[in-house]
C-alpha cells in the first residue's frame, strides 16, 4: 500500500501533527522513522494515507506545523522524498 | 499527622496519583525510545500531560513544557541561559535560595534585589522600576513567597519588563495549582515550577514552561531518542532539554495531579486555602507573644504564614509541635532575603502552609497547641 510519511523534527511535534490530522478527520500514525530517511539519526514520523496529503497539508499549515520532510513509499518498499 | 508544610510539598496527594505511578511502573517504556506498546504508551501520556500542562499554564504548545526535576531544576536552565559571568540580574527580595545561590555561582555576576518594604505592591513595582536598566539580562521574580504567602504584583513586574525588554523568569513554585499562569500574557521568558506541590504530583517531577521565542541552554547533555547521530543536543524544545530517560511514574502522577487540580479548580482551592488563613491569622494573634506575618490585604495572600511565638526558638516550638503530631516547618525556609526584609533573618520563623487536603478542624488543633505549649 502506498502511503506518506511526514517527517517530524521530534516526538513531540509528531504527535502535535498526529493530533491536528485527526482531529480534522485524517488517520494518522505516528512511527519511528525508517532508518532509510532518517539522515540525522533517530527521528518520528506520521504516516496517512496517499489520498489524504493534500488535506493534511493544508491543515497542517493551517496551525503553523511544518513538517521537516515528506516521503512517499515506492512499489519496491524503498522511500522517495516528495518536494512541495 | 496534621500536615501544615504544604510549601515544601503536598504530603497528602489525591489516590489515583500512587494509583498512576504503580500503572507507570508496570506498564510504561521509555517514550519515543521504540516503536512497541509500551513506548508509544509512554510517549502518548507524556504528550497528553505536556498539552495539559501547556493549557493549565498558559504556554505557547506542548513543546514548550520541559519536565524537570525540581523548580530548581528549571531555574538552573532559565537563569544560566540568561544570566553570563559579569552580567546583572534583578530579583524580588523574597527569592528562594534556587535562584540567589544559582546567581552567585555564575561568576561575577551582579545581583540587585528589588525590595524597600515588606508586603507593599506599588514599593516593589517601583523597586523594580528604579533598578532594572540597561545592563539587566534577566528580571528574576517568584509569584508567591515561600516563607510568607505574599503574592507578588506579577503582572505589573512582567509589563514593566515587557517595555523594558527585559526577559523574565517567574518562580511559580507557591502559585502553580492556586493562582492562574500566564506564560504568553506575561510574555516570560520562563516560569519554573514544582509538581509536587500545588499541582499535588510526586517528588522528583517539576516544570519549566519556555516563552515562545526562548532557546534554552542545556543543563544536561546526552541521549533524546532523536537526530542520534549529531553529537549537539538538538536546538529544539523539548528534546533540547530533555536528555536521558524520562521519569514516567512521575509524569504519571505528575498529570495525575494535575487533573485532580483542574477537576477541582484552583479558585476553589485557592478559596478553600484563604478560609483556611482567615480562620488561622486571628487565632493566631491571640497566642500570648504571637507575631504574625502576613500582607494587610487579603487579596495578596495565598495559603502559607509565617509566625514567631515571643521568645521561644522556633525550631523548638516547632520540633515539640512535630512531636505532637503537627507538621510545622521552622528556620529560613531557604529564602533568607525574604527573612532579612522581614527583621526575621536571625530568629526565623515557624511556617505554615495548607493545602487543598486541610480541614478546619486543623487549624483548630494547631491553635489550641499553641495556646497550651
Amino acid at each position: 500500500m502506498v502511503y506518506y510519511l511526514i517527517v517530524c523534527r521530534s516526538l513531540t511535534y509528531a504527535q502535535r501533527t498526529a493530533a491536528v490530522l485527526e482531529r480534522a478527520g485524517i488517520s494518522a500514525h505516528i512511527l519511528r522513522s525508517p532508518a532509510a530517511i532518517s539522515s540525522t539519526g533517530c527521528s518520528h514520523s506520521v504516516k496517512i494515507a496517499q489520498r489524504r496529503l493534500a488535506q493534511a497539508l493544508m491543515v497542517l499549515k493551517k496551525v503553523e506545523l511544518s513538517p521537516r520532510q515528506i516521503y512517499i513509499t515506492e512499489a519496491d518498499g524503498s522511500y522517495r522524498e516528495v518536494r512541495l | 499527622m496534621i500536615y501544615l508544610d504544604a510549601a515544601a510539598t503536598t504530603l497528602q496527594k489525591p489516590v489515583e496519583v500512587a494509583s498512576a505511578m504503580a500503572q507507570a511502573v508496570r506498564q510504561y517504556a521509555s517514550p519515543g525510545r521504540g516503536g512497541y506498546p509500551p513506548s508509544a504508551a509512554a510517549a502518548e501520556l507524556a504528550f497528553c500531560c505536556r498539552t495539559e500542562l501547556a493549557e493549565f499554564l498558559g504556554a505557547a504548545g506542548p513543546e514548550q513544557i520541559i519536565f524537570t526535576s525540581s523548580a530548581t531544576h528549571g531555574l538552573n536552565i532559565a537563569i544560566r541561559t540568561l544570566v553570563g559571568p559579569g552580567d546583572q540580574a534583578v530579583i524580588s527580595g523574597y527569592e528562594h535560595n534556587a535562584v540567589t545561590r544559582t546567581l552567585a555561582s555564575i561568576p561575577g555576576v551582579e545581583t540587585r534585589v528589588a525590595a524597600t518594604q515588606l508586603f507593599s505592591r506599588e514599593a516593589d513595582i517601583e523597586a523594580f522600576r528604579s533598578q532594572i536598566d540597561h545592563k539587566t539580562k534577566a528580571v528574576i521574580c517568584t509569584h508567591v513567597s515561600n516563607v510568607f504567602g505574599y503574592i507578588l504584583p506579577i503582572g505589573e513586574i512582567a509589563a514593566l519588563c515587557r517595555e523594558r525588554e527585559v526577559p523574565l523568569i517567574v518562580d511559580a513554585s507557591q502559585s502553580a495549582g492556586v493562582l492562574p499562569i500566564e506564560t504568553e500574557t506575561w510574555q516570560a521568558a520562563y516560569v519554573a515550577l514544582p509538581g509536587h506541590k500545588g499541582l499535588y504530583g510526586p517528588q522528583g517531577t517539576g516544570v519549566l514552561v519556555c516563552g515562545k521565542e526562548s532557546r534554552p541552554v542545556p543543563l544536561l547533555t546526552g541521549g533524546t531518542g532523536s537526530e542520534s547521530r549529531l553529537q549537539q543536543m538538538p536546538d529544539y524544545l523539548p528534546d533540547g532539554q530533555e536528555a536521558g530517560t524520562h521519569n514516567m511514574p512521575g509524569i504519571a502522577g505528575l498529570y495525575a495531579g494535575l487533573r485532580f487540580v483542574r477537576r477541582v479548580g484552583t479558585e476553589r482551592i485557592l478559596r478553600h486555602e484563604r478560609q483556611l488563613m482567615k480562620q488561622l491569622i486571628p487565632a493566631l494573634k491571640r497566642v500570648p507573644g504571637a507575631e504574625v506575618f502576613v500582607p494587610e490585604c487579603g487579596s495578596c495572600h495565598a495559603g502559607v504564614l509565617s509566625f514567631r511565638l515571643g521568645g521561644k526558638d522556633c525550631e523548638t516550638v516547632s520540633g515539640c509541635l512535630g512531636r505532637q503530631g503537627i507538621a510545622l516547618r521552622a528556620g529560613l525556609h531557604c529564602a533568607p532575603l525574604a527573612h532579612q526584609l522581614a527583621g526575621t533573618l536571625e530568629t526565623g520563623t515557624i511556617r505554615a502552609s495548607v493545602s487543598a487536603f486541610n480541614r478546619e478542624s486543623d487549624i483548630r488543633t494547631l491553635t489550641w497547641m499553641l495556646n497550651n505549649l
